[in-house]
């Protein structure tokens, strides 16, 4: 029998600093096949192993249609991420995966496409929009609005340039520091709707970042007249198991492993708010 | 349940004095048995040496049998820290697990459910596929038990290898299965005559006549669904300490956490789950300290809409067997079925 609990081995090839706590990660499993057969959706996610440490589920990062290696970008927040924060190339770690629903990728063939973003957020987010370059033709208008604590916190932007040729990017933080050039926006994420050109007719959006964040992202967009039944959300919850056994993820009756991580917002619009972690009381 | 018959041992037989004694002594003789043993003031599963220590007049267990299938702690498998997952080594003792009631044959089916589908768990189906069960109909009922109202028990109809009714100094044995079947197969039986079946049946409806405890269900999923923020769930949360003893006694809780337990070598370790609680203030804590049920009546809501309400989404079924143990265990004497009771009255009153 399977055992969907004994993680692949993977080796760290690639480290990559993105911000004071937050790192890309680059992973080759070990196996061969695994490598070679061993696929995702986006929106996605993995549970990775740092042995002796523990198992925490992270989005993936990298795209679908990056073959041969998959990529994390992890903020080192808890026991398992801190832990990886000392790994370095070369070193061992466990993932098993991939788990959980992705965004609803294929319907946003022929659609417009608003991508709403929040720090780590953005994280399981890139794959959509790596695909989206690929495959630019597919799509409508693609535009993206992502917000971060601080310029410095901002993840990928040595890639914003290359986004900005196939998606529209608009960019805020909550502050500027002193001394810090900043071209862009300040405020909450919501406040780049006033400049963005997406409308609500024939677009699909997609949402990732804190619980309280999607909360007004969604507010804001119904209010502005975007259709219930084309907004997904992607929700954090603690896993143990990552395949619906250990309990521990349950959203009223979902588990978010795997009914989510991404929901359609109508799905958990469905449930009493408490439900949701009362982060809107 | 359909049973094929392979050897001469009858489907139907009753077993008194000298012969049930012997089927005992065979069976403890031959399988690793788990059966109900007195502990103090207080009923356990345990291994069973001597025969004479099975207790077959217990009313409830402290823990159900489910620590035989989903255990407190299971290794899921060892490591070394720099190289990865090691081989493991794979235990395939047959066990018997002797004398357990309709309500934790039933938690059984659906944890069956729980561990079953999607993504099958190898640890529980390995316990499950190597335990030969025997369970037993109640003709005693305890004051906690409400099996009746939940359509449970007293008696059973399905699931057992083996299925045992007290009539009264003797057994009726029922076949369920062929693995059931095995165990009787070194004893000199004869077929029951039909005719036992109606001295159950007596036996059981004199049983179901002794309930005082019954859960309401009937609308159940509605008035839960309507009432999420009913007074009643502050004045639990007033009563409840949120120590967790309910979900551990409980026989279709599932949760678990996991834990790497490292060697004293810093370099090899094994990774193991543990049986976890909702009622725990960290069970739903995420990195940064956000928790999604940091107030004790979202966790008592999250038990108690768990199990009669969200089961059947995600299983199919409710979530509650009518055991008691969690009535029995709450050192505040909370009582599901109480709960649900003032809930349907309030509701009713207010009407």
């Amino acid at each position: 029998m399977i055992n969907p609990f004994k993680p692949e081995i993977a080796v760290i090839t690639e480290v990559f600093k993105e911000t004071s706590d937050t790192t890309t990660y680059t992973f080759r499993f070990k196996d061969e096949e695994t490598r070679e057969t061993w696929s995702f959706e986006p929106g996605q996610f993995n549970m990775i192993t740092v042995f002796g440490i523990g198992e925490a589920p992270i989005s993936i990062s990298s795209a679908p249609s990056d073959t041969g290696f998959v990529q994390h970008t992890v903020r080192h927040v808890g026991n398992v991420t801190n832990a990886l924060a000392k790994k370095k190339p070369g070193d061992v770690v466990g993932i098993r995966g991939a788990y959980g629903t992705g965004w609803p990728f294929h319907q946003l063939y022929g659609r417009n496409v608003l991508i709403v973003a929040g720090g780590i957020g953005l994280a399981p987010l890139r794959p959509v929009i790596r695909e989206v370059m690929r495959q630019r033709d597919r799509f409508k208008e693609v535009e993206v609005l992502y917000g971060a604590r601080t310029p410095g916190d901002m993840l990928f932007v040595r890639e914003f340039p290359e986004w900005s040729e196939y998606v529209k990017l608009r960019l805020t933080v909550d502050t500027v520091p002193p001394g810090v050039k900043w071209d862009h926006k300040v405020g909450v994420v919501t406040t780049l709707f006033s400049e963005m050109s997406s409308q609500p007719s024939n677009t699909v959006v997609l949402t990732c970042g804190p619980e309280i964040m999607m909360k007004f992202v969604v507010r804001g967009l119904l209010h502005m007249g975007f259709s219930p039944d084309r907004i997904y959300v992607s929700m954090e919850r603690r896993m143990h198991c990552g395949v619906g056994k250990c309990g521990r993820c349950q959203i009223g009756p979902r588990f978010t492993c795997k009914d989510g991580p991404v929901f359609a917002y109508e799905e958990l619009a469905a449930l009493p708010e408490e439900v949701l972690g009362g982060v809107g009381r | 349940m359909a049973v094929t018959r392979t050897s001469s041992v009858p489907d139907m037989v009753v077993l008194s004095g000298e012969l049930w004694q012997e089927l005992l002594k065979l069976v403890t003789a031959q399988y690793k048995v788990i059966g109900p043993v007195r502990r103090g003031s207080e009923h356990v599963f345990a291994p069973v040496k001597d025969p004479r220590d099975i207790d077959m007049a217990y009313v409830t267990t402290i823990l159900p049998p489910k620590k035989v299938f989903h255990q407190p702690f299971q290794v899921l498998f060892s490591f070394d820290t720099e190289e990865g997952t090691l081989a493991e080594e794979e235990s395939g003792e047959e066990k018997v697990l002797w004398g357990i009631h309709p309500c934790d044959m039933h938690a059984i089916a659906i944890l069956d459910k729980v561990y079953g589908i999607e993504y099958p768990d190898p640890y529980y189906l390995r316990n499950r596929e190597n335990t030969i069960i025997v369970a037993k109909n109640c003709t005693e009922v305890g004051e906690n038990c409400f099996c009746l109202s939940m359509g449970t028990g007293p008696a059973l109809r399905s699931g057992y290898d083996l299925l045992l009714t007290d009539l009264g100094g003797r057994y009726l044995v029922e076949v369920g299965t062929e693995k059931g079947r095995k165990l009787l197969s070194g004893l000199e039986l004869v077929p029951a005559p039909r005719v036992v079946l109606v001295e159950k049946e007596k036996r059981l409806s004199q049983a179901r006549q002794k309930f005082k405890k019954r859960m309401i269900t009937q609308g159940i999923q509605e008035l839960l669904e309507e009432n999420f923020r009913h007074p009643i769930w502050e004045e639990l949360m007033r009563e409840c300490l949120a120590c967790g003893s309910c979900t551990m006694v409980c026989p279709t809780c599932f949760c678990y956490n996991v834990v790497d337990k490292i060697d004293l070598d810093l370099k090899t370790g094994k990774r193991q789950r543990e049986w976890d609680s909702c009622m725990l203030l960290e069970y739903a804590q995420v990195a940064l300290g956000q928790n999604f049920r940091r107030d004790r009546d979202a966790r008592i809501k999250q038990r108690i809409y768990h199990k009669l309400l969200y089961y059947e989404p995600q299983f199919g079924t409710l979530g509650c067997v009518g055991c008691g143990r969690c009535i029995g265990a709450c050192v505040k004497r909370i009582d599901i079925t109480d709960v649900v009771s003032r809930l349907a009255e309030s509701v009713e009153s207010d009407r």
